[in-house]
């Protein structure tokens, strides 16, 4: 299959230490590029502000789940206790002011329905699942669960030339350059 | 990121208060303090019965409030040394001198100690009185001095139709009470002065290393149970007292969760404040008050969740006995001031603090705690001020039993200015007598740098 025309993902480049990442995203950040990432075995602190990652959209995801929790709490425990069949208890009334007793019912709704968003949310965000990354093709690329650190530059970005970005990762520090090539087509 | 700090920007002697605002404004809560004492004891001693009662009530009233701050900065203090933690140690002193007010509140505690003022508070006193001075009955009888009580004076109770008394005498009688009062600030105070006394010495050590802290960790174990025993049964012994016959497995959690929040409240609007005088500017950065933030909107959320699971378990059980704290509540005014209680303790500040960077925003914050503050006394004068109609009516013999009295808003107004005033006093002594952050504690540059 050596003669099909591959499509190419983007230069993958590895780093010393943390710190190289660091300064590498920096460097990154400011030469414009938007589609690239950094890859690291554990949290790096502050690694997002160096990589100029604007906040993620999750919590408002979050808090109109939490929402939509709190209202089909009210309106579930309100309809059913109150308009369609008013429970009595302790003589106490079947109306508005009952709405103490609905509190857990509207608190479970909103824990739950925000725990929801916050898990699917984050994982639609992430593009998760998928079956295989572009990556993967690239066998030094296996050591980032273990001691390796490493910045991808996708060919998608606009920015993106076969040697200007080569050239680029080698000025800020990237050693074992590699022109990473999609498996599939 | 801005730029690391370093041991260079920690001063060598420490960041002394000295501004002379702080000083006037110590040397006025000082002058408040002491002329509205003396008027206090004037209302006690020449006021009408109605007066000198209600005027308990108030006074009940604004040292609960002010000692909750300080207890809730003796919990904060041993928290964070318990924990090991390090993102607090530039602010940890604030924690401590918040929390050595507490051994001073002592000293307004003491009218409390006169049957007088005890009479028109706490009725079981007044019960006891009558059985000694009527029966004859001895209250150092038994053993220990009657700590335990005794069977004459559980039989002479009983013929006073105080069954429930009799049966709750072996922890309610007064012996019992005088002593339990003089050990809450006794031990607490100790453990307080202790951990104080451990992070001051750190400041003067030739050889600054971890033995104080790890001193100040190990006796923190031992101090955070003293904590818990001591609020707790302070908080039952004059405040859930107030109505002997009324019982709550959640007292303590209620009160201690008000004593977090408005604690924490309190330390962010000091932070804030001094920050405006000029210090903390290498120490504290917007990341401290993320974290303190964070706690403060964790003890909003608890707050509510302890609060809302006492009343639903006791107003949907529906038993007597249980039921009266909230029957009282929710009848006519004040029935308004727990539904302002419901959206203003939980909803408007879960929904204020929910972002990041209204938290890390001095100025929002400033209104935020100063809120917060303002609802935690709302929360207290609930918990205390719906007894003294009621009770006093009866004990006045009045021909009505009264909900309210109108007019003695103005004698809470005054206690909560004396006993603020005092407790702005000691506060602001506790500041000045020390360097305002840890600066030769071993983590205060991790603490400087902290990021979250």
């Amino acid at each position: 299959m050596s003669t099909s025309v591959k499509k190419v993902y983007g230069y993958l480049a590895e780093f010393e230490s943390a710190s190289h990442l660091w300064k590498a995203c920096e460097n990154c950040r400011d030469a414009g590029f938007k589609k690239w990432d950094a890859f690291s075995s554990f949290p790096v602190h502050g690694l997002d502000k160096a990589m100029g990652l604007k906040k993620s959209i999750l919590p408002y995801l979050v808090f109109f789940g939490g929402l939509t929790g709190f209202m089909t709490g009210t309106l579930l425990a309100y309809i059913t206790q109150v308009e369609i069949y008013p429970t009595v208890v302790q003589a106490k009334p079947a109306n508005i002011f009952t709405i103490a007793a609905f509190f857990p019912i509207m608190f479970e709704l909103t824990i739950l329905l925000s725990g929801f968003t916050t898990l699917f949310g984050l994982l639609g965000l992430m593009g998760l699942p998928r079956l295989n990354h572009p990556l993967f093709a690239s066998r030094q690329f296996k050591r980032v669960t273990d001691d390796a650190f490493f910045i991808a530059i996708e060919a998608r970005d606009p920015k993106f030339s076969p040697e200007g970005t080569k050239s680029f990762l080698e000025e800020i520090g990237g050693k074992s350059i590699e022109l990473v090539e999609d498996d599939e087509k | 990121m801005g730029h690391f700090v370093t041991s260079a920007d920690i001063p060598e002697n420490g960041e002394k208060l000295t501004h002379p605002l702080a000083k006037t404004i110590q040397f006025f809560a000082g002058i408040i303090a002491a002329a509205g004492i003396v008027i206090s004891v004037g209302i006690w001693f020449f006021g009408s019965d109605k007066v000198s009662g209600s005027f308990s009530y108030s006074y009940l009233f604004a040292f609960t409030f002010f000692l909750t701050l300080a207890l809730g900065g003796c919990f904060w203090t041993l928290l964070h040394n318990v924990t090991n933690s390090a993102w607090g140690t530039s602010v940890r002193r604030i924690f401590e001198n918040l929390g050595f007010v507490f051994p001073f509140m002592f000293l307004l505690m003491i009218p409390f100690f006169f049957p007088a003022v005890q009479g028109h508070l706490w009725e079981w006193h007044t019960h006891f009185d009558n059985v000694t001075a009527n029966e004859g009955v001895s209250r150092f009888a038994g053993a220990l001095f009657g700590y335990w009580s005794n069977d004459g004076m559980k039989t002479a109770l009983t013929d006073n139709h105080e069954a429930i008394l009799a049966t709750k005498s072996w922890y309610m009688n007064p012996v019992a009470w005088y002593i339990r009062s003089v050990f809450y600030f006794a031990s607490l105070g100790f453990v307080i002065w202790l951990a104080r006394k451990l992070s001051i010495q750190q400041d003067t050590d030739e050889n600054p290393g971890v033995k104080n802290l790890f001193r100040a960790r190990a006796y923190a174990s031992w101090g955070l149970p003293i904590f818990g025993v001591a609020m707790t049964f302070w908080a039952i012994d004059f405040v859930k007292a107030l109505d002997y016959k009324w019982f709550s497995t959640m007292w303590g959690v209620y009160f201690f969760a008000g004593c977090a929040m408005a604690s924490m409240a309190f330390i962010i609007l000091t932070t804030i404040l001094l920050k405006k005088l000029g210090h903390f500017k290498k120490v504290v950065t917007g990341e401290h008050f993320h974290l303190m933030g964070k706690l403060n909107f964790a003890f909003v959320v608890f707050w509510a969740y302890v609060t809302f699971s006492q009343f639903f378990l006791y107003w949907y059980a529906n038993i007597t006995e249980e039921t009266t704290y909230y029957l009282l509540r929710n009848t006519e005014g004040w029935n308004i001031v727990s539904m302002i209680l419901v959206g203003g303790h939980f909803g408007v500040p879960l929904l204020a603090l929910i972002r990041q960077d209204v938290k890390k925003n001095p100025k929002i914050m400033m209104i935020i705690t100063l809120y917060l503050l303002t609802i935690h006394a709302l929360d207290v004068f609930h918990m205390i001020i719906p007894e003294r109609a009621p009770s006093l009516s009866l004990i006045l013999g009045m021909k009505d039993i009264h909900l309210w009295f109108s007019g003695m808003w103005g004698l809470d107004l005054f206690a909560f200015i004396t006993v603020g005033a005092f407790f702005i006093f000691i506060f602001i002594r506790n500041l000045r007598s020390a360097a305002l952050y840890p600066h030769r504690d071993p983590r205060i540059l991790e603490s400087a740098n902290v990021h979250n």
